[in-house]
C-alpha cells in the first residue's frame, strides 16, 4: 500500500507512444539525468529542478498581454523592445519556489514549467486510462526520461505496483546508475531498453559528461543475470561522435560478446526535432547545424546487420 | 523517446516526411502500375477523368411528359408509367472499352435532373450553375431552353420543395429560411427533406440476381389475379400497387433489351474482332439480366448495375443508392465461375472496376444552394459493404472481400465508397488488409462496428438474423433492405447556435434583432451554472421541438409526392402489404427518423469553458466574456487563450466529456418521449457531411475561443486542434460522452487524421490493426482515417492542377480535394494530425 503514495518528479505523460517498447504505450518521462548528451532531444529532462520554458510562437506579446511580468515575484521577466516577447533573466527565476505564477497566468501556453510531482497512484491511474489499447497491442507503461534510475524509490515503487496490476512495463535507461537499482527495476520489467552510446571512454565523457565504464559494466551484469528479459540495446547515431564504421564495429563487438538470446540491438538516426526546446529553455544547442548523412546511416545499418545477424533490428 | 508535446509545431514538418501510396502516385514516385495492369479500365478512366460535368435533361423531360398525361391516377401507377416512358425513349449508350451497359446520360461526367423535387429552383439557380462554389456544371443552350420552356413550367406549384415550403407554419419558417420561397436556409435548424425524396437507400440486389424481374412480375400478376374483386381496398390500394410493379418490371427489362439491341448494332459495325465479341457478350448479358436469374459472375454484376442505375431514374434519395453487401450477394456466382475455371481474379476485378467507372461518371447534381453546400465536391457515395457477419452470425469475410480491398488500393478514382464491417471475430488477415488500404491514404475503407450496431438494431426490434445482415448505406448509416422503411431527410441542428441564443437572449448576431430562439433573459442574470445550463436546455428543447415539427410535416407529405414502384418491388414488406416504400407506416417495418447535430465538439468545449471560467474559477465575468465574444476576441486575445485552455472534448477528460454526455442525453430523452407520437425511432446522430462549414458561417465567436463564422467541429470529432493527447484520447472521449443505455441513437461519425509516418511499414500496419481492435472493443459506431501529410494539402491548395486527383476523406465520404471550397479545404488542414515519433 505504501508504494502508491511514493512521489516522483516527472515532466510529461505521453499517450499513444509506439516506438518505445511493444504496442501502444504511455510514456512517463522522469525529470533529471546524470548524463548531459549534446544531442539530447529532451533538454528539459536533464535538470532535476523545475524549469521555465518560453515558446514565442504562442506568445500574445506585450501588446496584448503582459501579465507574466506583473506577477513575477522575482522581477525576472521584462519585455524585448521589438517583438514584445518576455525576456527571462534566468538567474533571478526560481520556478520551483514561486509556485510557477507566470505559467499559471499564461493562458496562451507560451510560458510553461517543465516538472511536476506525482504519486505512484496518480501516475498509474493516468496510465491505466488507455488500458483498452494496451490489451490489444501488448502495450503498457514505459518509463523514460531523463533517467528513471535517478529516482530509485519512485521507480521501484511504480514498477512493482504496475506489476501487481498486470500492466506491461518497459524502461528506457542510460545505464548510469548503481547496479542494484537497475537490477531491482529489471526484476519488475517486461522489456528493457538500454542506451549504449560509445565504447570509447574519453569520447563518451566529452559528449555526455560522464565516462562509460559503469554503463558498460551494468550492461554486462544485467545480460548475465536476466536471461529471459527482452533487452534492447540502442545506439543513437550521432554525426561527429559515432557515425563511423569503426565506432559501430566496436559497439557490435561489445554486443556480440554478450550472452543470451534475449538481446537485440538497434541503431537510431540522429534527428534535430528537439532544437526548438533548447531555444525555449534559453540554452545553446551544441550540435549546431550538423545533420546525419542518410546514405551513411543506411550503410551503418547494413554494416551492423552483417556484424550481428539476427540480433540486429533492421 | 522524444517528448513531443513541447514541440507540436516542429513535429508537423518532419525532416524527411513519409509519403502515403496516394502521395507517391500524384508526385510520380514509383511506377505507374495501374495503367499497365488495368489497361482497359485505364482507358475508360481517360475518357472522362477531369472533365466538367454536363447536365443531361432526358430523364427530366420524359418524366415530365409522362406525368402530364397521367394526372389524377394513383401516384405509384403514374410513377411506373413515367419510368416506362423514360425506358422507351431515353438515349442508349454503350461506352468504348466498357464491359457493362447502363448509363443515364450523355458521355463523360454527367448529372440528371429531378424536377419533381426542385423544379422551382430552375429559373433562379440554373444560370449560376457554371460559377457556384462546391460544384459547377455545363448546360447546353438547347437543354437550357428545354428546362425553362418545357420542364420548369409544368412543375410550377407542384414540386415537393414548394409544397413543403407552403406547409411550414410561419413561426417555424422564420427559423428555417431567410426568404419566403424557402430557398435560402439559415443553417440553424435545417431541413434536408426538400432537396431529396428521402434519406439514402439500399436495394436487395441479391433478389434480382437470383430471381430476375420476370419472376417478380409473375408474382405481382398472380397476386393481381387473385385479388378479391369485391374488396374496395384491393381495388383502390393493392391493384394499383401490383399494376405498378408489373409496369416497372417491364420498364427495366425494356431498358435492358434496348441495350442488347444497341450492343448488337455496334457489334455489326465493329471491325475489331475482340471488341466485336465483347459487344456480343454484352448483348447476351443484357438479354439475360435483369429479366432472368444471372448465370455468370459477369451477368450478376450487370444485373446489379442495371438495378442501381435504374433506381436513379426512379428517384433521388439523399445520397444516392448504395451498393449493399457486394461481397455477399456476388459471391455464389463468383465461386461458381472460379471453380469452373471460367473466371480469374483479374477478370473479376476488371468487371468491378467497370462498375466503379460507371458510377464515377454519374454526378449527383443538386440545384438548390443547400443541396450543394451540404454535399460539396459532387458528393455521392454508393457505399459498398464488405466483411461483417452472415445472417447466421458467422464471419462473412470471403475471397471477394479481399478483392474489393485490392481494387480500392489500385483504382485511382474516389469510387466506390468502400465500407468494411468489423467485429470481435474479424480475421486478422482482413484487418491487416484493411489497414494496408487505409495506409494508401484515400480515406478508405470507412469502418463500421458490428459490436455497436447490431445490439442497438436488435434493441429496436429487428430480428436477429436481419440485424446480422445489415448493410452500410450512405454516409454512416445502416440499413436492412427488407426491414427498414424509408426515412425522411432529417433535420440538422446547429448546437453552437443554441448556446449563442443563451448568450444573446434568443438572438443570433448574424440575424440581428429577429428572435431565433427563446428569450431566456440577460445572461448576466444567470447567477449559477445550473441557471445557465437550464437556459441552454430551454434553447435546445426549442430546436428539438422544431426538428420534430418539421419531421412530422415531411413524414406525412412524402408519400403524396413520391412513389418508387421498382424499389418497392424489391422489398418483402412492401410486396406483402402492397404498399409503396414511401408510405409513412409499413407494418412490421423498422421505422426511423433522425436529427443530425452539428458542432458537438465546439459546443462541449464552449460549455466547459463557460462553466469553468465564469462559474467555477471566476477567472472571467459574464460581462467580460460577452465583450470578448462581441469583439471576436480582437483586443481580448488573452481571454481567447484562457478559454482555449479549458478542458476540451477529445482528450479523455471527464470534465468535458460529461458535458457532452449530458447534452446528448437531453436530446435523446426528448426524442424518446415525442418521437413515439410520430411512430418512429427518432435518433440522435452526428453526421455533418459538409454542413459544419455553412453552419459555422452563421455562428459568431464561440466560448471555446473559436473565431466568428469559421467552421464548427465535425461529427463527433474534437474541435480543430483541441485533441492534444493523441488518438487514444479521441476514441475514449467518444466513448465516454456516449449514452450507452439509450437506444435513440445511431451514427457517431468520427474522423482521424494520421501522419503517414505513424503507420509506416509492417510495424505501422500492426499498430493500425491493434488500434482498430481497440475501436471494436470500445463499441464505437464508426471511424475513418485520413493518412496524409499536412504539407501535401497545402501544396494542393497552391497547385490544384498538379493535385487534381488528390482524394481526401471529408465526412462519411471521400472527394477530390481541389473540388472543395477553400473553407472546407482549410477545415481539413486544421484537423489535428496524429503523429508520434
Amino acid at each position: 500500500m505504501q508504494d502508491r503514495l511514493v512521489t516522483g518528479h516527472i515532466f510529461n505523460i505521453q499517450k499513444y507512444s509506439v516506438h518505445d517498447g511493444p504496442g501502444i504505450r504511455t510514456i512517463l518521462f522522469f525529470k533529471g539525468c546524470p548524463l548531459h548528451c549534446r544531442w539530447c532531444s529532451n533538454p528539459e529532462s536533464q535538470s532535476a529542478q523545475n524549469e521555465l520554458a518560453f515558446n514565442s510562437t504562442r506568445c500574445l506579446t506585450h501588446k496584448a498581454c503582459g501579465t507574466c511580468a506583473d506577477i513575477c515575484p522575482n522581477q525576472a521577466i521584462s519585455f524585448s523592445q521589438q517583438e514584445g516577447f518576455p525576456v527571462i533573466e534566468r538567474k533571478k527565476c526560481h520556478a520551483s519556489l514561486c509556485r510557477e505564477r507566470c505559467s499559471s497566468v499564461c493562458h496562451a501556453g507560451a510560458l510553461k514549467i517543465f516538472g511536476k510531482y506525482i504519486t505512484v497512484e496518480e501516475a498509474l491511474r493516468e496510465v491505466e486510462k488507455d488500458a483498452v489499447f494496451y490489451q490489444r497491442s501488448s502495450g503498457g507503461l514505459t518509463v523514460s526520461g531523463g533517467e528513471p534510475c535517478f529516482q530509485p524509490e519512485f521507480l521501484l515503487a511504480l514498477l512493482s505496483e504496475a506489476e501487481r496490476r498486470y500492466l506491461d512495463t518497459a524502461m528506457e535507461t542510460c545505464g548510469q546508475a548503481p547496479y542494484e537499482v537497475l537490477r531491482g527495476a529489471a526484476a519488475h520489467l517486461n522489456t528493457l531498453i538500454f542506451d549504449i552510446k560509445h565504447t570509447d571512454a574519453s569520447l563518451h565523457k566529452a559528449y555526455t559528461g560522464v565516462e562509460n565504464s559503469l554503463i558498460l559494466e551494468n550492461i554486462k551484469k544485467l545480460c548475465a543475470e536476466f536471461r529471459d528479459l527482452p533487452i534492447l540495446l540502442r545506439t543513437p547515431v550521432i554525426p561527429g561522435f559515432n557515425d563511423s564504421e569503426d565506432a559501430i564495429r566496436e559497439l557490435c563487438a561489445f554486443v556480440a560478446a554478450l550472452p543470451g538470446k534475449n538481446i537485440s540491438y538497434e541503431l537510431l538516426a540522429y534527428h534535430r526535432l528537439g532544437t526548438q526546446k533548447y531555444q525555449q529553455l534559453g540554452r545553446d544547442y551544441r550540435m549546431g547545424d550538423i545533420k546525419l548523412d542518410n546514405v551513411l546511416m543506411t550503410r551503418l545499418k547494413n554494416f551492423a546487420l552483417v556484424q550481428l545477424g539476427e540480433r540486429f533490428v533492421a | 523517446m522524444l517528448d513531443s508535446s513541447a514541440c507540436a509545431s516542429c513535429c508537423l514538418d518532419q525532416e524527411s516526411p513519409t509519403l502515403s501510396g496516394q502521395e507517391k502516385r500524384i508526385l510520380g514516385i514509383g511506377e505507374d502500375v495501374f495503367s499497365k495492369e488495368h489497361p482497359r479500365v485505364h482507358k475508360i478512366v481517360q475518357t472522362f477523368d477531369g472533365l466538367e460535368p454536363v447536365l443531361d435533361v432526358e430523364r427530366a423531360l420524359y418524366f415530365t411528359r409522362s406525368m402530364k398525361e397521367t394526372e389524377g391516377q394513383p401516384l405509384n401507377l403514374r410513377w411506373a408509367k413515367a419510368l416506362y416512358h423514360i425506358a422507351s425513349n431515353i438515349t442508349i449508350y454503350i461506352d468504348d472499352y466498357q464491359l457493362l451497359a447502363g448509363r443515364l446520360g450523355c458521355k463523360g461526367r454527367y448529372g440528371i435532373l429531378y424536377p419533381e423535387i426542385e423544379g422551382d429552383f430552375y429559373e433562379t439557380f440554373l444560370d449560376k450553375l457554371g460559377e457556384r462554389e462546391g460544384g459547377t456544371a455545363f448546360i447546353s443552350p438547347e437543354n437550357m431552353r428545354i428546362i425553362k420552356e418545357e420542364i420548369g413550367p409544368y412543375w410550377k406549384g407542384k414540386t415537393y420543395h414548394e409544397n413543403f415550403n407552403a406547409a411550414v407554419p410561419q413561426e417555424l419558417h422564420d427559423i428555417l429560411f431567410m426568404d419566403e420561397a424557402g430557398t435560402l436556409p439559415r443553417y440553424l435548424v435545417n431541413e434536408t427533406a426538400s432537396w431529396r425524396s428521402s434519406l439514402q437507400w439500399v436495394h436487395d440486389y441479391g433478389k434480382v440476381i437470383k430471381r430476375g424481374f420476370m419472376d417478380i412480375r409473375r408474382e405481382a400478376q398472380e397476386r393481381l389475379d387473385a385479388l378479391d374483386p369485391n374488396s374496395p381496398t384491393a381495388y383502390h390500394e393493392k391493384r394499383p400497387f401490383l399494376e405498378a410493379v408489373i409496369i416497372v418490371s417491364d420498364a427495366i427489362m425494356l431498358w435492358a433489351r434496348r441495350h442488347a439491341e444497341k450492343a448488337e448494332e455496334m457489334a455489326a459495325a465493329e471491325k475489331d474482332p475482340v471488341r466485336k465479341a465483347e459487344l456480343l457478350l454484352i448483348a447476351e448479358n443484357c438479354r439475360q439480366v435483369p429479366a432472368y436469374p444471372a448465370k455468370t459472375f459477369h451477368q450478376a454484376v450487370q444485373s446489379q448495375f442495371f438495378v442501381q442505375m435504374f433506381s436513379r431514374l426512379e428517384q433521388r434519395t439523399g445520397t444516392t443508392i448504395s451498393n449493399g453487401r457486394m461481397d455477399q450477394y456476388l459471391y455464389p456466382l463468383y465461386k461458381q465461375d472460379k471453380d469452373n475455371g471460367k473466371l480469374t481474379d483479374p477478370q473479376a476485378m476488371e468487371l468491378l472496376e467497370c462498375v466503379w467507372c460507371g458510377m464515377a461518371q454519374f454526378i449527383e447534381m443538386y440545384i438548390s444552394a443547400q443541396g450543394t453546400s451540404f454535399n460539396q465536391g459532387y458528393a455521392h457515395w454508393e457505399a459498398v459493404t464488405i466483411g461483417g457477419q452472415t445472417p447466421e452470425g458467422e464471419d462473412a469475410t470471403n475471397e471477394l472481400s479481399y478483392l474489393f480491398l485490392k481494387s480500392k488500393r489500385e483504382f485511382p478514382l474516389h469510387y466506390p465508397d468502400l465500407a468494411a464491417r468489423v467485429h470481435a471475430r474479424s480475421p486478422e488477415r482482413f484487418l491487416a488488409d484493411i489497414a494496408e488500404t487505409i495506409k494508401f491514404g484515400t480515406g478508405y475503407p470507412k469502418l463500421f462496428n458490428d459490436e455497436e450496431i447490431i445490439p442497438i438494431t436488435i434493441a429496436k426490434g429487428a430480428p436477429l438474423a436481419e440485424a446480422y445482415d445489415y448493410t452500410v448505406s450512405g454516409c454512416t448509416e445502416t440499413r436492412m433492405p427488407n426491414r427498414d422503411t424509408y426515412t425522411s431527410g432529417g433535420l440538422y441542428i446547429n448546437m453552437p447556435a443554441e448556446l449563442e441564443l443563451v448568450l444573446n437572449n434568443g438572438r443570433m448576431k448574424k440575424f440581428g434583432d429577429k428572435l431565433m430562439g427563446v428569450e431566456t433573459g440577460d445572461p448576466r442574470n444567470l447567477k449559477t451554472w445550473e441557471d445557465f445550463w437550464n437556459a441552454f436546455l430551454v434553447q435546445q428543447s426549442n430546436y428539438l421541438r422544431i426538428a420534430l415539427d418539421i419531421q412530422y410535416i415531411t413524414n406525412k407529405m412524402r408519400q403524396k409526392f413520391f412513389a418508387v414502384p421498382m424499389s418497392s418491388s424489391l422489398h418483402d414488406l412492401c410486396m406483402k402489404y402492397c404498399l409503396d416504400l414511401h408510405t409513412e407506416h409499413i407494418p412490421e417495418g423498422y421505422e426511423s427518423g433522425l436529427a443530425d447535430f452539428i458542432g458537438y465538439g465546439t459546443l462541449i468545449d464552449s460549455l466547459a469553458a463557460i462553466k469553468k471560467t465564469v462559474y467555477e474559477d471566476k477567472s472571467l465575468t459574464m460581462d467580460k466574456l460577452l465583450e470578448a465574444l462581441d469583439a471576436d476576441f480582437k483586443g481580448y486575445e488573452n481571454v481567447q487563450e484562457l478559454l482555449k485552455n479549458c478542458p476540451c472534448y477529445g482528450n479523455n477528460d471527464p470534465y468535458a466529456d460529461s458535458i457532452g454526455h449530458a447534452v446528448e442525453r437531453h436530446t435523446m430523452k426528448f426524442f424518446e418521449k415525442y418521437g413515439k407520437e410520430l411512430g418512429i425511432y427518432m435518433d440522435t446522430r452526428y453526421v455533418p457531411v459538409t454542413a459544419h462549414v455553412p453552419f459555422g458561417r452563421v455562428v459568431s465567436a464561440s466560448a471555446n475561443g473559436r473565431k466568428a463564422w469559421t467552421p464548427l467541429s465535425d461529427g463527433t470529432s474534437a474541435s480543430h486542434g483541441a485533441d492534444v493527447n493523441g488518438p487514444t484520447g479521441v476514441l475514449l472521449s467518444n466513448d465516454a460522452s456516449k449514452n450507452r443505455d439509450m437506444i435513440n441513437r445511431a451514427a457517431r461519425m468520427l474522423n482521424l487524421k494520421f501522419n503517414p509516418k505513424t503507420v509506416e511499414g509492417r510495424t505501422g500496419t500492426r499498430r493500425l490493426i491493434d488500434f482498430i481492435r481497440s475501436f471494436i472493443d470500445l463499441k464505437l459506431w464508426h471511424v475513418q482515417f485520413n493518412v496524409i501529410n499536412r504539407s501535401t494539402l497545402l501544396a494542393a491548395q497552391k497547385d490544384p492542377q498538379k493535385y487534381r486527383s488528390l482524394i481526401v476523406r471529408v465526412a462519411g465520404y471521400s472527394a477530390y480535394f481541389v473540388d472543395l471550397t477553400p473553407d472546407l479545404q482549410n477545415d481539413l488542414i486544421a484537423r489535428t494530425e496524429h503523429s508520434e515519433l
